[in-house]
Parts: structure tokens; C-alpha cells; sequence
């Protein structure tokens, strides 16, 4: 038993934030530039667990936790779970797909240079041709367009049973780096924002908020770790520790991102600032994967 | 990373298991306070005689010398069989033990130790005074030196199974005229001294657990000093992180077979059929699983660095607050049978009140909030 990254995983984890830093600032996430994906793609983010590849969902958790912490392409998450699943039948990116309530439709997040998008449930996953020829559309989330368009038949499934605990896992993933990003953006300004003649962070009313924050955080990283390892050992229950990543990942990434934008106070409001930014990722990231309540009362098994 | 054990490990675990399960007593421990405690003394030889008490302590002191991961599987394993609640052993096992092997002398770890694993002594703490709870270093208990003894004047507060005790964990200021944090000392207080005086306090459960504690000229050896006179701030501290760190094993597991009953319960009478309790249930469900996967970390990062990393600060506040979640819903499941709570009752609403305890005793969850503010996120210091 052990939790904690190895020195391999650990040097990944930072050579993971080092380039993100660099090239994909989370303050640029509203408009990234040319060449982004190209670029993720060859850093082998989009395949990581691909056949071939012998890398464990530990280690793909990890990075991809370091991704979602800079609001990294949606695509992301679809293509991964694209390489691994529908090698052969696909090449290049996947969009992420999602059903429209009471409409016909599907919704293709991150469509940009695409020819398929991902679909999950909580049975499989399946792949759909979505060439990118639609108008795009804004989301919430300032980083991430969609495109529309009407339901068709997959052009493959995968009902292996990891198959829809690995997307979930993925994006389990981003929310706990998103609640990471907002924990260290309120720290941050907390320490340096000064009223009353001091740091606002000395204030225990403000404290309170950012220690609250690193808890949500803690615990939710804690369940990733534990949940990724359980689908490496094909724990029989896998699905229950994904489903209470996702859970507690989603609460994190929106609570923390509400209370960044209150320690913000003004400037946080405002379209300028970034707290937003981390808030917006939150409320889409609940409409990926989420978690059933029903599956977390079932018995042990 | 990886969850699975080594066949070691889990060879040690079986062992726990079956000498659990032929060994576990059938009986509750008693609410009596005379009962309790000689059923906790009997108990604690019984593991002690089997080799259970003090899984990772020093063998030269009577411990097995193993790991933190074994002490670790030994207390899923204890509380996964239900075995009786540590009691009046509390402070010793988990609290004075443990400050007592990093910073006592041979001779006072050779004489006590071996004492508090066989349940031959018993301790209690002696921190909080009436002027002194969050704000420790406030202690006004002075110890004056006379020869090669301290005189204590002053009282402590909120002791803990200070009626039974034998030993005290005793922090006083041995330095006139000194302030805060300097000129304390960490003494072993022998609780049958002459001078001393316990007046009981009766908690809002109905349970008389906990003490004032006055000394009046009470003499104590300077032998008994733990760690140097006047470093008392930073023994007591080495307990206070150990009881942040890795104290909570138990309580977890606890936790995890409550909110399976709780389950259990909600579906036998049908209100989980209300929405909000079901997702309530699972969200501590949810909870529940990360706690243990936290506290995987932590210990870790114990196995890797040699000591508990700083989100053990998080563990302890999580822990405590979600005890409390949970006890709050077992109330709430009682339905209106609740509203038959009488002193001396041994159900949920003992269980709730009590729990009020955990986000007070050893540092209140808004100090835990300080800590974790300033140690892990590098806020400022408000105090």
C-alpha cells in the first residue's frame, strides 16, 4: 500500500506543471493559441493509456489532475478516452459529447479540428463521427466552444466496464486540479491584498475560507489517488471509488471556486480577473461523467 | 501507488483477525465508571499478554518493534471486529506513550512504558486551564523549584478520566515571571499526590468523564521532568502533532460501519425514500471512503519521510467534523424516539451530544483552521 506518488510519478507531475506554466497559462484559457493541441499531443497527453503504452491510471490521474489545474482542453479527456478505447476506428481529436435535455440533439464540447466526439454513460462509452463543420457556440466555461448536431448511431461502442470509469476518472481528474487552481489563487492573493494595514489572509474570517479550501482539495485528490489505483487493481469496487472521486471532485472544484472569487471580493466579480475562469470549468465539469447517488448507498461488495 | 498489501502484511493481518475474533469480549464495556475501568485494565493485559499492545513501540520497551503499517491493519482489524473502545487506557496508549518515546529519559521510559501497554497505569492529560484553552500558552500552573522538586500550585481543566488516573501529563510554568510559550516544563504527575483535588464536571450527555484537577503544594520529583525544564512548549507540541497525525485510524473504520448502518437503517424504515437524506447519506458515504484514502497518504508519506506530511492537519479537522455529520444523522433517522433521550440512555443521542467533544478537545476546529490556513497555505500568523 502506498499513496503517494514515486519519484518517476513526482518528476512526471512537475515536468507536467513546469510545460503547462510556460505554454498554457490558465489566464489565457478564453483564447488559446494556434498550435495548442498539436503541442498537447505531442507531450503523449492524449494517448497516455493508449494499447501499447505502459502507463497505469495512477500515473494518467496524476498528470491529468496537473492539466486540469490550467484549464486544459476539454478534448483532453474525450481523445484519452478515444485512444484507449476505439484504436483503429479513430485518428487525431475527439470532441467530448453530450446529450441535449428534451431535444434530438447533441452537443460537441471543444469541437475545434475534430472528426469525432466521445459519448459517456454509465455503461460505455461510444464514438460518433463529428466532423467540425458546425457553427461554434459558446459554453459557460470561457475555454470551451461546441458545436451541435443531431443524434446519429455510433460508429462504435465500448461496453467494457472500465471503459466509463476511466472518462470519469479523467475528469475526476480535471475538477481536482480546478479546485487546486482556485485553493492556491485565493491563498495567493490573501497573502498579498492588504486592508486594515494587513494582509487580508491574517484575518481569520478570510483564513477560515482558504483553509476550507485546502481541505475540499485534500480530500478530493485523496479519492482520486485511492479511486485510480483501485481501477489499476481491478478493485470489484472500482466503480464505487470513481464515482466518490467524481463526486467529491465536482463539490471541491465549485465550492472552491465560489470562495475564490469571495476572498477575490470586486475584482473577483469582475470578467478581468481569473477566479471566474476556474468557476465557469467547475459548473461544466459537473455535466461530465457525473456521479450516481444511487450507486454510492449500494452495499459493499 | 498501489492499494494492495504485501503477502506479509496481509499474512499479519489474518493473524489480527483470528485472534480478534476468538478473543473480542461479549460483553459491552460498562458505563459504571469502577466497572469500565477494571474491564479496560483487564482488557489492555489481555492484547499486552498477546503481543497487540504497542505493535510499532520499542521492543525494549515491551512493544513488537513493527511498523506503522502493521499498527495501521491492527486497527482496521480491532475496530472491523468490534473490539471494546480503548477507555481509560486512552491517554496513556495514544498520547503520553508516544511524547514519552520521543523525548523522555531511559529511566523514565524504562519505568512507564512497559507500565501503560500491560494497562498497569493510568494517564491523563493536564493542558487546558480555565484561562488557558485555545490560547495554551496562557498556563498559569506554576511549579516552583524547592531543592530537587517542583511545588505546583494552580488547576487544570476538562481532564479526562482524571478520577482514575495514576499519571499525569502535566505542562506548568517552572520559570518565574516567564510568558507564553517559554519557561513551561512537561512533568509526570503522580495523581495520588497529597494536595491534589479532582472535582468532576458532568457533560451535557450526562456522563461524568471529565475533571478540574487543583494542586495545592503538590511535590513532584524534578526526575519527572520530561525533555529539560523549560521545554514544555515544544514536548507537548511533539504529542499534539502525533495526535494530529496518526491517532485516527480507528475512528475511521468506526465511521465507515456507521454510515453502512445508517444505510441499512434508512432503508428498514423507509427514509431514504427523502431525497435529501439519501444524498446526504451518500454524499458521507463518498466522505467516508476519501477519509480512508487520506489517511492512506498520510501514513505514506510516514513510511516514506519518516513523519506525518502536513495535510495531517486536514485529516484530523475532516475526521472530526464528519463524526459529527454522522452522529447528527443518526439522531435524525431515530425519528421521535429521540425525544426520549434521558441521562444515563446509551443510543445516538448520548452518541451526538458526546461528539460535540471533537471539534473542541486537543485544539477546536477554528484552531484547526489556523493551523492548516498558515502551514499549508503559507497565510499569516493571526496570533
Amino acid at each position: 500500500m502506498d499513496l503517494t506518488p514515486n519519484d518517476e510519478q513526482l518528476a512526471l507531475q512537475t515536468a507536467t506543471a513546469d510545460w503547462c506554466r510556460d505554454n498554457m497559462p490558465l489566464e489565457a484559457a478564453r483564447s488559446r493559441r494556434a498550435g495548442l493541441w498539436q503541442d498537447l499531443e505531442a507531450m503523449g497527453w492524449s494517448a497516455m493509456t493508449a494499447p501499447g503504452m505502459d502507463l497505469d491510471h495512477a500515473t494518467e490521474a496524476l498528470v491529468f489532475a496537473e492539466l486540469g489545474r490550467f484549464l486544459a482542453p476539454m478534448g483532453l479527456i474525450s481523445t484519452a478516452a478515444a485512444n484507449r478505447w476505439f484504436a483503429g476506428s479513430f485518428e487525431g481529436k475527439a470532441g467530448l459529447a453530450l446529450p441535449v435535455t428534451g431535444s434530438d440533439a447533441m452537443r460537441i464540447l471543444d469541437p475545434v479540428e475534430a472528426g469525432t466526439a466521445v459519448m459517456w454513460s454509465a455503461q460505455s462509452v461510444a464514438l460518433y463521427a463529428a466532423p467540425d463543420d458546425q457553427p461554434h457556440r459558446p459554453t459557460i466555461d470561457l475555454s470551451t466552444l461546441q458545436g451541435r448536431q443531431p443524434s446519429t448511431s455510433p460508429v462504435a461502442v465500448s461496453n467494457a466496464p472500465t471503459s466509463p470509469l476511466h472518462l470519469q476518472l479523467l475528469s475526476a481528474a480535471y475538477a481536482v486540479g480546478c479546485a487546486d487552481a482556485a485553493r492556491d489563487m485565493a491563498a495567493d492573493y490573501a497573502r498579498l491584498r492588504e486592508q486594515f494595514d494587513r494582509p487580508i489572509g491574517w484575518f481569520q474570517a478570510l483564513k477560515h475560507i482558504c483553509s476550507d479550501m485546502a481541505v475540499r482539495a485534500a480530500v478530493a485528490r485523496s479519492q482520486l489517488y485511492y479511486a485510480a489505483c483501485a481501477l489499476d487493481a481491478k478493485d470489484g469496487e472500482a466503480a464505487f471509488h470513481v464515482a466518490a472521486a467524481k463526486r467529491l471532485a465536482d463539490q471541491a472544484a465549485i465550492d472552491n471556486g465560489r470562495a475564490n472569487i469571495q476572498v477575490h471580493g470586486g475584482i473577483g466579480m469582475t470578467d478581468e480577473a481569473a477566479p471566474h475562469l476556474c468557476l465557469k470549468r467547475a459548473h461544466l465539469l459537473q455535466f461530465i461523467a457525473p456521479a450516481d447517488a444511487a450507486l454510492l448507498l449500494e452495499d459493499a461488495a | 501507488m498501489d492499494i494492495g498489501f504485501s503477502p506479509e502484511e496481509t499474512r499479519f493481518r489474518e493473524e489480527c483477525r483470528a485472534w480478534l475474533h476468538a478473543n473480542v469480549p461479549a460483553e459491552k464495556r460498562p458505563l459504571n465508571a469502577d466497572e469500565a475501568l477494571d474491564f479496560d485494565k483487564a482488557w489492555q493485559r489481555r492484547l499486552f499478554d498477546a503481543g497487540w499492545a504497542g505493535i510499532n513501540w520499542p521492543e525494549d520497551y515491551g512493544g513488537r518493534g513493527l511498523s506503522i503499517v502493521e499498527q495501521v491493519i491492527w486497527l482496521e482489524e480491532y475496530a472491523k471486529a468490534h473490539a471494546p473502545w480503548i477507555g481509560s487506557n486512552f491517554v496513556g496508549v495514544n498520547h503520553g506513550g508516544p511524547t514519552l518515546i520521543i523525548n523522555a529519559s531511559e529511566e523514565q521510559k524504562a519505568y512507564h512504558l512497559p507500565r501503560i501497554l500491560k494497562g498497569e497505569a493510568i494517564w491523563c492529560q493536564g493542558f487546558s486551564e480555565p484561562g488557558a484553552g485555545s490560547d495554551l500558552a496562557g498556563i498559569k500552573t506554576r511549579g516552583r523549584i524547592e531543592g530537587d522538586e517542583l511545588v505546583v500550585n494552580g488547576s487544570k481543566i476538562w481532564t479526562s478520566f482524571a478520577h482514575v488516573a495514576d499519571w499525569q501529563e502535566l505542562v506548568l510554568r517552572t520559570e518565574d515571571g516567564s510568558q507564553r510559550h517559554k519557561g513551561l516544563s512537561w512533568a509526570i504527575c503522580d495523581m495520588h499526590a497529597p494536595g491534589i483535588t479532582i472535582r468532576p464536571i458532568q457533560k451535557m450527555s450526562g456522563q461524568v468523564e471529565f475533571a478540574e484537577v487543583f494542586y495545592d503544594d503538590v511535590r513532584i520529583p524534578l526526575a519527572n521532568v520530561v525533555g529539560g525544564l523549560g521545554n514544555g512548549w515544544k514536548v507537548a507540541m511533539s504529542t499534539l502533532s502525533f495526535e494530529r497525525g496518526t491517532g485516527f485510524i480507528a475512528d475511521q473504520v468506526k465511521q465507515s460501519q456507521e454510515i453502512a448502518e445508517l444505510i441499512a437503517t434508512a432503508r428498514g424504515s423507509g427514509m431514504i425514500g427523502d431525497d435529501r437524506i439519501a444524498d446526504s447519506l451518500a454524499q458521507m458515504r463518498a466522505e467516508v471512503a476519501a477519509l480512508r484514502a487520506m489517511t492512506y497518504r498520510n501514513i505514506s508519506e510516514v513510511v516514506r519521510t519518516g513523519q506525518p506530511g502536513p495535510e495531517a492537519s486536514v485529516i484530523r479537522l475532516f475526521t472530526s467534523e464528519l463524526g459529527q455529520r454522522l452522529e447528527r444523522m443518526a439522531v435524525l433517522l431515530m425519528g421521535d424516539a429521540a425525544i426520549d433521550f434521558a441521562y444515563g440512555d446509551d443510543n445516538a443521542v448520548g452518541d451526538y451530544l458526546r461528539g460535540f467533544a471533537a471539534t473542541i478537545a486537543g485544539g477546536t476546529a477554528q484552531i484547526q483552521r489556523d493551523i492548516i490556513g498558515e502551514r499549508l497555505l503559507g497565510l499569516p500568523k493571526s496570533r
